[in-house]
């Protein structure tokens, strides 16, 4: 009795929206930048997950998976720069604060 | 119907063997410990002119489990505004990584935890997993110079962890596989790695002594600087945990990689006849290079974060990515001999050694200019 | 007494922890420690890759996520105090929104997902040699676009956070 395929695609989804609620909920700007990370996970499952479906590996998801994970770390570390650089011109990061080019 | 070994059901065989592993791996690190800190003491004392440990037990050979014993026995402080379950879980999460990195190591011809086939990345997927345990202590002390030197360490850590994996992923081009089984077993007889690639092993040297926070890139907890850094608040058992064990399992697991990937791991005369002779070989291999560091952390000077993080970023990495290229190029070229990227990889170790007073002639020019100076009106009131 | 239960029992046991993490992720008022416990979730993410028979994208993950992105991301949190009532969390002017839109999508998209019922096959001899060979010959011009993605991403990070240093203006401007 494996896994169905089904299963790891619902898991996937309920993560990602987990994930997107908290990226419209959470005031945090660094607390966003997690749930977007959550987000990018999710989809990655997806991702292997349909690249088994027909028994040998489709390599191809994988590789998406690759390009993923590199652009998920390229996001986080330039989304961190612009959350600090606008924390040290005026020190908040509740979004509800900053949404204005003001100051 | 898969039957385990002894006969015994594989459902009680699998979750059985994973704790006699773990049982074994801990048995491992802790007299591994014991073993080094005695060392420590002995070899610098030996470099420095004097004795060393030497009171407790024949040569001081007890002094360790003296240490260890007063270690356990003593209070557990814990200043109150520290931040609860992560001044807790730190210790753990420093020293689980490193526990985990043994069961890939191979100690003789068939004696390996798990042959994974991608023994390599797992190793260093677990370096990098103790620079978050390194971080979280420093925030869970609530203690600036805790928290500066913790985000000091992390980021040494991460940084020298790119010419690590480079090193390490010009020696798998080379043999053709990631699995330190293979790589072992890729080293016939006396034709070691290092004869062919001698440049890897020295950046990954040098990298690994600051991976494992070792002298000269010691900066971030060593004791005259920042209070003993990120572990300014642990005391006892936690420090013992921390320090101690993480660290010379740390050390240990680094140089079992040196010796399995440039030194042949076990292999040594007299294996073919008596396997179990690999363990002995492994051991001592492990163990020159575990004194060889001891021997560099008692005779060099500490480097300044600042000449330790520009040393990695404009030292160490091209060179490392220079490795790489040319390594690749190679192996590609000439995929049947090894002949030319010993050649290449020879010649860039010249390279980088003649190449370093020709980087710094500035400042030895300064240095000799300076030295001059000082001596001049010794030697004027001598004459 | 077959082992066929070992899979969808630890496949539970995973999704349980993912989920958890994510609810945490999203929930928790302390920084930290949602941080911690989105490593925790990576990590679960990893385990799924391995169940999956991607054994190298599983040490990837945790190698780029575990290792480096959470370290950013508490990196962040370290360097910011973020000042905010906790009973604000729920009472904010999305949440019906919010609510709305993820009942409207995620829900047609789970049952949608439940039809897929064919058994996820887990293919042997693991997956390094054809996400290899895949990357560096079919995929290796997106590879490259891939690390110039990366140095744009660094410079770019180097140049948001680099401090003005009055001395080092003053002396390019004297220059």
């Amino acid at each position: 009795m494996t896994v169905p395929l089904g299963a790891y695609v619902v898991v996937s989804t309920v993560l990602f929206f987990i994930g997107c609620a908290g990226v419209l909920v959470r005031r945090n700007a660094v607390v966003i930048l997690m749930c977007v990370e959550l987000m990018l996970n999710a989809a990655n499952l997806a991702l292997v997950a349909f690249s088994r479906k027909y028994g040998s590996i489709d390599e191809r998801g994988s590789v998406f998976v690759i390009f993923v994970f590199v652009i998920a770390a390229a996001e986080v570390a330039v989304g961190l720069g612009i959350v600090l650089s606008a924390y040290r011109n005026r020190p908040v990061v509740n979004v509800d604060e900053i949404h204005q080019m003001k100051g | 119907m898969p039957v385990g070994p002894f006969g015994i059901d594989p459902l009680i065989w699998a979750p059985l063997r994973l704790v006699i592993a773990v049982v074994l791996a801990l048995f491992l690190v802790l007299n591994g410990a014991l073993l080094q800190i005695y060392l420590e003491r002995k070899i610098q004392a030996i470099i420095q002119d004097r004795l060393g440990p030497y009171h407790v037990g024949p040569f001081g050979l007890l002094q360790t489990f003296a240490d260890a014993l007063k270690l356990i026995s003593k209070e557990d402080v814990r200043a109150a505004a520290t931040d609860g379950w992560f001044f807790v879980a730190a210790p753990a999460l420093v020293f689980c990584p490193m526990l985990a990195s043994w069961v890939v190591l191979p100690f003789a011809q068939d004696i390996v935890g798990a042959n994974l086939n991608l023994g390599l990345l797992y190793l260093t997927t677990l370096g990098s997993m103790t620079v978050l345990g390194i971080v979280i202590a420093g925030w869970a002390s609530n203690n600036k110079y805790a928290l500066v030197g913790g985000l000091r360490s992390a980021g040494q850590l991460i940084s020298y962890e790119i010419p690590q994996i480079l090193a390490l992923v010009s020696v798998a081009l080379v043999v053709g596989s990631l699995s330190m089984v293979d790589i072992t077993r890729s080293q016939a007889g006396p034709f070691v790695n290092v004869l062919f690639l001698p440049f890897p092993f020295v950046i990954y040297f040098i990298a690994a002594l600051a991976e494992t926070n070792r002298t000269p890139f010691d900066l971030p907890e060593a004791e005259s600087e920042l209070v003993a850094g990120w572990l300014t608040e642990y005391s006892g058992m936690r420090w013992g945990t921390m320090l101690a064990l993480s660290e010379y399992g740390n050390v240990t697991v680094v140089c079992a990689i040196v010796t399995t990937l440039w030194f042949g791991g076990w292999q040594g005369p007299g294996v073919d006849a008596i396997p179990l002779l690999g363990v002995l070989w492994f051991t001592l291999k492990v163990y020159a290079f575990i004194v060889i560091m001891m021997w560099i952390r008692a005779t060099l000077p500490r480097l300044r974060i600042d000449q330790l993080m520009s040393f990695c970023w404009k030292g160490l990495i091209p060179m490392a990515l220079v490795n790489i290229v040319v390594v690749a190029i190679l192996a590609l070229a000439f995929p049947t001999t090894k002949i030319p990227i010993a050649i290449a990889s020879w010649l860039l170790l010249a390279v980088f050694v003649a190449g370093i007073p020709l980087v710094q002639r500035r400042r030895l020019r300064a240095l000799r200019a300076r030295a001059r100076a000082a001596t001049a009106p010794a030697v004027r009131a001598a004459s | 007494m077959t082992y066929d239960f070992v899979e969808p029992v630890v496949f539970a046991l995973l999704s349980i922890g993912l989920i958890a993490g994510g609810v945490a992720v999203v929930m928790l008022n302390r920084i930290t420690a949602a941080a911690l416990l989105m490593a925790f979730t990576f990590l679960c993410m990893a385990g799924m890759f391995v169940l999956l028979g991607a054994e190298t994208i599983a040490l990837f993950q945790v190698l780029i996520y575990v290792g480096a992105i959470t370290v950013l991301i508490l990196y962040g949190v370290m360097f910011t105090r973020f000042s905010d009532r906790p009973r604000a969390l729920f009472f904010q002017r999305q949440t019906p929104l919010a609510a709305v839109f993820v009942a409207a999508v995620a829900i047609p998209v789970a049952i949608v997902a439940l039809s897929f019922t064919s058994p996820t096959p887990r293919p042997g001899g693991g997956d390094l040699v054809p996400l290899a060979t895949s990357v560096f010959t079919d995929f290796a011009f997106p590879f490259e676009i891939a690390s110039v993605l990366l140095l744009a991403a660094m410079v770019g990070a180097i140049v948001l956070t680099k401090r003005d240093d009055p001395g080092e203006s003053a002396l390019r401007r004297r220059r």
